[in-house]
Order: C-alpha cells, then structure tokens, then sequence
C-alpha cells in the first residue's frame, strides 16, 4: 500500500510538475479557448449570414416568379451556401484542419490561425442549420404582424424574428458550443500546442499515459461544465417573457 | 356621418391568382374617409384575401390599389411607408411575444415615426387607458387572455396613428364570452369616425356600426349596400342562402 502511494505521488510529480509540465498544461489550455472562442465567433457570424440568406431565399424567392438583379443575386447566393453546408458537413473536421494547414496555408505555417479558421467555418455550417431551424419556427404571423406595421424585411428580421428564433435554439446552440470546444482537440495535428496535443507530449515523455491524459480529460470536463452553467443562465434570462 | 367625401382608397379590378387558382377576380371597391366596409362571406370565398391584398400582404396579381392617391401595387412605390398608415388586426393578434404590452406598442412609433420614447409611452398610455388596459402595460402577452391581446393588438395599430385599420376576422379566434369586450372597442372606433374594413361573422356589428356591407362569393363582390337593406332585403338568391344559414 505504502509502496502505491509512493509510485502515486511520483508518477504525478514527474508528470505535472518536473519541467513545470502543469505550466504547459496550463499554456495548452489557453491556446485550446482562444481556438475556441474565435472560431466560436467566427462561426456564430458565418451561421447567422448563412442561416439569414437561406431562409430568406426559401421565403421570398423559391416557387415564386420573380425576376430582377436582386432575385439572381440571391439566387447566387443561395446556391454558394448550400454548398458551403454540403461540404463542411460531409467531411471529417480533420481533414478539413489538415487541409486548411497543409494545402491553403502551404508555407505559411501558422498552426492557431488554421485550426481557428477552420473551426470557425466548420461551426458556421452547423449553426446556420441551427439558426435557420429557428427562423422557420416563428410563426407566419409574426412577419405579417411586423410588415403590417411598416417594418421592412431586414428590421423585421433583427427586432422580431431573430430575437424569438435565438431563444428557441439556444439550448441547440450552446450544444454546438460544447461539441466545438472539444472538437478543437484535434488542432494539435495542425502542430498548434493546445491542450490535447500538450497532454499527448507529455505522455510520450514519461511514458506514462494516467496522468497527463486524465489531466486533459478533467480540465475539458471542467469547462464545459462552467460553459452549460452560463448557457443555463442566458437561457433563464431569455425566458423571462414565457412565466 | 361623414357629409364630404373623401375618398381614401380605390380598387381597381383587383385579381389574386395562387398559382392556378383564381381567389379574386376583379374587385372593384371605394372607401371613404370615415367608412366602416364591413366584409362577410363564406370561408374561401376570398374575403380575407381581398384584405390581405389591400396592405399587399398578399401581392395581388392584377388590379390597382389607389391608397390616398397612390397606386400602391406599383412596384416602385414604398409599401411600408404607406403600411405605417393602414394599421392591421388578426385573427390571432400576432402580439410580439418577446416584448411586454408597452413595448409591443412602442416599438413601431419610436423606429419608424422617430418619436422620442417619452411621447411614444404617453401616447400608448393614454390609448391603453381608453381600452382598459393601463394596469397590464407591464405584462407579456403570454399573460394575457385572448380579449386583452387582441384590444392591445387594436392598440398597437393605432399606436402608429394610421389613416385606416384592416381587421382580419378580429374576433374568430377568442373565446364567446370575450368577443364583446373586442368588439366594444372596435365600435368605439367607428364612432370617433376611424376608417375601417372589417372581415367578420359578426352580423350584429355590421348592421350597429358598418356604412357599407359587401358580400364576397367566389372572388368577386355579390352584393353591397347599406346594413338595413343588406339584411332584411337581400338581392341575390346567393347571399339570401348565405343570411339564412348565419342568421
């Protein structure tokens, strides 16, 4: 017994703290949130363009005669996005980081950048399905009841629809979020040091794998409890107008 | 009522066509500044339609829309500056759920007429006030009952201070024992002079409050007159069927 906690407390100190291994740990994990919180921008911003063109092409322009400048752009446009879905949801997130580092960034290089890029437009493809599921959930009314006011269709849209729509996928959304969080696991494939591939390095140093992979398993589970804690409360305070 | 007549609105051979259904096949009709047209007809007969085409809620497919001089289906005209002035009413109040009573009324005043929201929030008070509603500005419209929601839809159109309101079977979807209180309102309205087209079932309020009765079959006007001779003398053998089997 005496014995296991010795290896115990060896087996921790050579693998978190010699070399202020905990340190980069600790540097992973700071790299593995700004990964995150920027491609989690860049694809809220990318899903909510997308989402925005789809639904309105399917509500304005699809079976309906219209002609003119503005239809064909739209049209365009329309075409351009369900592509872009197509893609980004019919290959491995991987590949699509492996591609974005290797190929478009070629001698460029600069791991963080990529994985950011290509997390951000991955989550884009999901979250526009998520945001256009919202909008197609309002009511006809709505719109109708907005119009009817004067409201053109793009105020109608940010002070009416988007407002209702966003609360109904939130909890949707923030699904979205966790899954991001922990898909930028793989980013270490584009060299970027982020928490997994620290974790990773670690184990292959002292050949030991309990510790640093434990270590990483934890402090993901950590954040995603601390990020379904703030999706609770956001929901809650979104929901003020339901009683 | 009125001794001067001004004409407000004026359609033209109005057509509606979903694909290859003809819902509307040319109607013609003129409102006057302070008319209460009351519309009635059988469902699918196209009378919501027509409605809904006056505020190109639905684009009509033919036909002209003359709104206080303007043919409103041309496509180069603003339509939602000439909305602002032709409030509408639904069936199913289509209140904004996210926002409170107040701020449902305020929201299209202080966006599109530029007032300050001081002026906006007095002004939705004062109108809240006159339908019963001042205690309930805080409230969302979840909390409501269906006669409240629909008097703060009523309100909200008149919020925007418009020339003319579009009910769309206002009172269809509420409970009998709160028809009254919605209609109690509507009538008021007629009364101060409010130009209002009314799609309804509500043969009492037609014959109390309604200049002009139009009985819409199959996509085109049937018969129109005043409320006494439409009721008690029907000319045609369609709306005579129609009267028997409402009244």
């Amino acid at each position: 017994m005496e014995q296991f906690f010795k290896d115990f407390g060896e087996s921790f100190y050579n693998n978190l703290i010699y070399e202020d291994r905990w340190l980069q740990l600790l540097e992973g994990l700071g790299l593995t949130l700004l990964i995150a919180l920027l491609a989690t921008a860049l694809g809220l911003a990318l899903g909510f363009i997308v989402a925005i063109i789809r639904s309105s092409y399917d509500m304005n322009i699809k079976g309906k005669k219209k002609k003119g400048f503005g239809v064909f752009v739209m049209k365009v446009l329309n075409v351009i996005c369900n592509i872009y879905i197509t893609v980004i949801r019919g290959t491995p997130v991987l590949i699509q980081v492996m591609i974005m580092y290797f190929i478009i960034f070629g001698e460029a290089q600069n791991g963080t950048l990529a994985a950011i890029l290509s997390f951000g437009i991955n989550s884009g493809a999901y979250v526009a399905e998520i945001v256009r599921s919202g909008i197609m959930s309002i009511d006809k009314g709505q719109f109708e009841a907005s119009r009817s006011i004067g409201f053109n269709y793009r105020s109608t849209m940010m002070l009416i629809i988007l407002p209702q729509a966003l609360k109904n996928v939130l909890p949707a959304l923030g699904n979205e979020f966790i899954v991001l969080l922990k898909e930028t696991s793989v980013a270490g494939y584009a060299a970027t040091h982020e928490l997994t591939y620290v974790g990773n390095l670690i184990r292959s140093r002292t050949y030991e794998a309990f510790f640093p992979l434990v270590s990483v398993a934890v402090i993901y589970l950590v954040l995603v409890i601390i990020l379904s804690w703030l999706l609770k409360m956001l929901e809650r305070r979104l929901r003020n107008s339901d009683h | 009522m009125t001794t001067d007549k001004e004409v407000l609105i004026k359609v033209e051979g109005l057509e509606k066509k979903f694909d290859n259904l003809e819902v509307l096949k040319g109607i013609d009709l003129e409102i006057d500044k302070g008319d209460v047209i009351v519309i009635i007809g059988a469902s699918g007969s196209g009378k919501s339609t027509f409605l809904r085409c006056l505020n190109l809620l639905e684009e009509p497919t033919g036909g002209k829309i003359l709104f206080e001089g303007t043919d409103i289906t041309d496509p180069q005209v603003d339509i939602n500056l000439h909305r602002q002035k032709m409030g509408m009413v639904f069936q199913q109040f289509n209140l904004f759920p996210h926002m409170t009573v107040l701020q449902n009324m305020v929201i299209g005043p202080i966006r599109l007429l530029k007032k300050s929201r001081k002026e906006a929030e007095e002004n939705a008070m004062a109108l809240l006030e006159q339908v019963g509603l001042s205690d309930r500005y805080d409230a969302y419209p979840s909390q409501l009952s269906g006669g409240q929601k629909q008097r703060v839809a009523i309100v909200r159109a008149l919020c925007m201070n418009p020339d003319m309101l579009l009910f769309d079977e206002p009172t269809s979807a509420l409970d009998p024992e709160m028809v009254g209180e919605v209609l109690d309102v509507m009538k008021k309205l007629a009364r101060n002079g409010m130009t209002m087209a009314v799609v309804t079932h509500e043969m009492g309020f037609a014959r109390e409050v309604g200049t002009q009765v139009i009985f819409i079959d199959e996509g085109v006007i049937v018969e129109q007159n005043k409320p006494d001779e439409f009721f008690d003398n029907p000319q045609s053998p369609r709306l005579r069927d129609f009267l028997s089997k409402v009244l």
